[in-house]
């Protein structure tokens, strides 16, 4: 009985999922890589949410098909809002990541572990 | 590059890759695609020409006054259609209040503005990947 | 082209300047400024119209298109967003005099073009997010803003940079995702993204589905605090701060972070109503995160020995004032938090501006080395101390106003703790605030009380600063016709 609720509910079930798991990636790891990669992963966990909230049994992709009338369309709107988010999630990707290529140019490390011991030995020569 | 085959099925191929990303940008309000995919494969194809024929012919080909305008370009042309709907039908971007023809449902010359904003928002998503792909492999622009 | 238009018209006149300053690279720098003065005199004198309409004629709904709210994106101008748009405008033109004198220090040449191109692109996206009514557009422009404003902060091509601004652009995704995560699950439960549409219908799913309706307000919560520096989440902004040039900081810290603290008050005031923040008693947390905050903050700031960063841990403290205010959920809090995010932009603007100023000229941020500073650069240090003493609180500036009104609201809900928390902040700022006053202009055994010059610095930099001085002053001794206008924002978000 609760196995039911559990296949009904998959598509909510695994977008939580990934939002967990890529927090956990971007909060424990220390290589500045899996951390942009946690966040790409935790973005594809909202929008998978967004989604799957549009999502209507039984229906079929919202395209207009003149032959056929009388369809069951899932809902677009989230479809269209997410199109946008997906942009947002990959120029952010763009911006750390040439961040990172900076950052190995100057410390030739990208290891958050390194990088603290680097910067404080430093600021201490200061 | 110098291996002879990578760069003649790249002659090849880039053009065919080219056509099928400017289909996606016309189609995109009748079936799956629109500006940001169809700029998506465009600006993949001049990534890959980069990576195949090296940076000076890459350079010529796309240079970075041609990435200036596309992108300047893009935005104003977008925000030119806007205007458009502003001044004949009294709210920003409106569609058929203005004046853009309707067409015939499910053909490519119907929706109003919508493959016009599409062109400009393929031209200006092709131009940002491969003025991005250039700042990341050449520090400095 | 009648008054309806003129929310677009601002956003469409930053925009096209931003995209024509790469246009025009090749002619001199001058022509690129006096262009860009002339567009936020344009938005600012517009923004003062809507204001002074609004308040008398009543509230202008923008449709996008003409298509009806439910599937559209509609832009609204009421008392709230008139109110701080027009103070985002000022502050904005006050910053962008100062940064014309050449006083953004470390900046190549070449980059300045761009520094330009940023700055018109975070100001359009902040008017977007106080116009708009949908909660998915407003974060579209939050995400337009966070970029902009970690490109502004890492402009400098120096080594400490990138890893601040890395550690910036990580903490804010984790916000806005969080803020995108609760707006699903509002969608979820009522099946609007516009705010009229969801705050009438949001009863009914509050009783269908609570277990939503906690949780997005919940990750609301967090991914907004993480992005205003409130306590627990604040660990960016000091970073932020050391590595920025100066006028980059003045625009973080008096305006953006205040953003978010609006929508945060968009948010609960307008998609959860009264009622549901009631019943969650969501007042407590506020109000510890709140104190919390103000106590930390200045206990940090104590600590610090750069002033910038010290600058950083103040804002920290004062993000909690105005969260203090926003907690207590009434009208004389609210109206309360409103004017300290005006008062608190002003002197926020003064300090570091001032301190910008005395970077410029000595090239030292330490501060032990103000010794003595208030002979050199009398001016600088002249505000500088004006706007400390409105943050620590002295009568005739607008600090104290703000503090008081403050008191008055803690003490109406009869939370008398927090009163005592409010007078110990108040104290700990006394602590890092006075010495720097004191040893800029009584400690010197250099320079025997002699008044050597007005600083040589540009009259560009100088004026912006006596500009805000001066306002510091006059919003503290008449605060009315301002609070009028506070009010009718309070009265319309609570109503």
């Amino acid at each position: 009985m609760w196995l039911d609720k559990i296949v009904e509910n998959i598509n909510y079930i695994g977008a939580i999922a990934l939002f967990v798991i890529g927090l956990r990636i971007v909060v424990t790891h220390s290589n500045l890589i899996k951390r942009i990669m946690g966040i790409n992963i935790m973005g594809t966990g909202v929008f998978l949410f967004f989604v799957a909230i549009g999502n209507v049994t039984g229906g079929v992709p919202p395209i207009i098909n003149p032959n056929v009338d009388d369809q069951l369309f899932i809902n677009p709107i989230p479809s269209v809002l997410i199109l946008t988010g997906i942009v947002v999630v990959v120029s952010i990707t763009v911006y750390s990541l040439s961040l990172v290529v900076r950052i190995y140019e100057n410390y030739k490390t990208i290891d958050q572990k390194e990088l603290s011991r680097l910067i404080s030995e430093e600021n201490d020569e200061h | 590059m110098n291996d002879i085959i990578v760069k003649s099925i790249t002659r090849i191929i880039i053009p065919f890759a080219q056509v099928y990303g400017i289909f996606i940008i016309l189609n995109g309000h009748v079936s799956p695609g629109g500006g940001f995919a169809g700029g998506a494969i465009i600006g993949t194809t001049l990534i890959l020409y980069t990576l195949v024929f090296g940076r000076e012919k890459g350079k010529k080909k796309f240079s970075h006054k041609a990435s200036e305008i596309a992108e300047s370009g893009g935005i104003i042309w977008f925000v030119t259609i806007g205007l458009v709907g502003l001044v004949f039908a009294d709210r920003f971007l409106t569609n058929i209040d203005a004046g853009f023809p309707e067409g015939v449902v499910g053909s490519i010359l119907s929706g109003g503005m919508i493959p016009l904003l599409m062109i400009g928002i393929g031209i200006k998503v092709a131009s940002t990947m491969i003025s991005l792909f250039n700042l990341l492999i050449d520090e400095g622009v | 082209m009648n008054i309806e238009q003129l929310p677009i018209i601002n956003l469409l006149l930053f925009l096209l300047m931003a995209l024509v300053i790469p246009l025009l690279k090749r002619k001199p720098f001058k022509i690129t400024l006096i262009l860009g003065f002339i567009v936020l005199g344009l938005v600012l004198i517009s923004s003062s119209y809507l204001l002074w309409h609004v308040n008398n004629k009543g509230v202008i709904h923008y449709t996008f298109g003409g298509h009806e709210a439910r599937f559209g994106i509609e832009f609204i101008v009421d008392p709230f967003s008139a109110l701080f748009t027009t103070i985002i405008a000022g502050l904005a033109a006050i910053i962008y005099i100062y940064s014309s004198g050449d006083a953004t220090e470390g900046i190549e040449k070449t980059e300045y073009g761009r520094y330009y191109v940023l700055l018109f692109i975070l100001l359009m996206s902040m008017f977007g997010i106080l116009y708009t009514n949908d909660l998915f557009n407003t974060y579209v422009f939050i995400e337009i803003l966070s970029i902009t404003t970690c490109a502004i902060i890492s402009i400098k091509r120096k080594k400490d940079t990138y890893t601040s601004a890395f550690r910036y652009v990580m903490m804010n995704e984790l916000g806005s995702l969080s803020y995108l995560f609760g707006v699903a699950l509002i969608y979820m439960a009522t099946g609007f993204t516009n705010i009229t549409l969801i705050s009438e219908s949001i009863q009914n799913a509050f009783v269908s589905y609570p277990v939503n309706i906690v949780v997005a307000l919940g990750f609301m919560i967090i991914g907004l605090g993480i992005k205003a520096a409130i306590f627990p989440f604040h660990i960016w902004l000091p970073d932020a701060h050391s590595a920025a040039p100066s006028t980059s900081s003045a625009i973080l810290s008096a305006i953006v972070i205040k953003v978010y603290i609006l929508v945060l008050v968009k948010v609960l005031f307008r998609v959860f109503k009264l009622d549901i923040l009631n019943e969650m008693n969501i007042s407590t947390i506020l109000l510890v995160l709140a104190g919390v905050a103000m106590i930390m903050g200045s206990v940090f700031a104590i600590a610090q020995k750069d002033v910038k960063r010290m600058l950083g841990y103040s804002s920290v403290a004062q993000m909690g004032y105005i969260l203090l205010g926003i907690g207590l959920l009434s009208f004389e809090g609210l109206r309360a938090a409103f004017f300290h995010i005006l008062s608190h932009g002003l002197m926020k603007t003064a300090l570091f501006l001032s301190v910008g100023e005395i970077i410029f000229y000595k090239k030292t941020r330490k501060v032990n080395d103000f010794d003595g500073m208030g002979f050199i650069m009398p001016v600088a240090m002249g505000v500088f101390s004006i706007a400390a003493l409105g943050m620590i609180g002295i009568p005739l500036t607008s600090g104290f106003i703000s503090k008081l009104n403050l008191g008055v609201a803690v003490l109406d809900q009869n939370q008398i703790i927090f009163l005592v928390i409010l007078i110990l902040s108040s104290l700990l700022n006394v602590i890092y605030y006075l010495p720097i006053i004191i040893l800029a202009f009584l400690k010197n055994e250099k320079y025997r009380y002699r008044l050597k010059s007005i600083e040589p610095t540009p009259r560009t930099m100088i004026a912006p600063l006596v500009l805000l001085g001066v306002l510091i002053v006059v919003v503290g001794l008449f605060p009315n016709q301002i609070m009028v206008f506070i009010e009718a924002a309070v009265n319309s978000l609570l109503s």
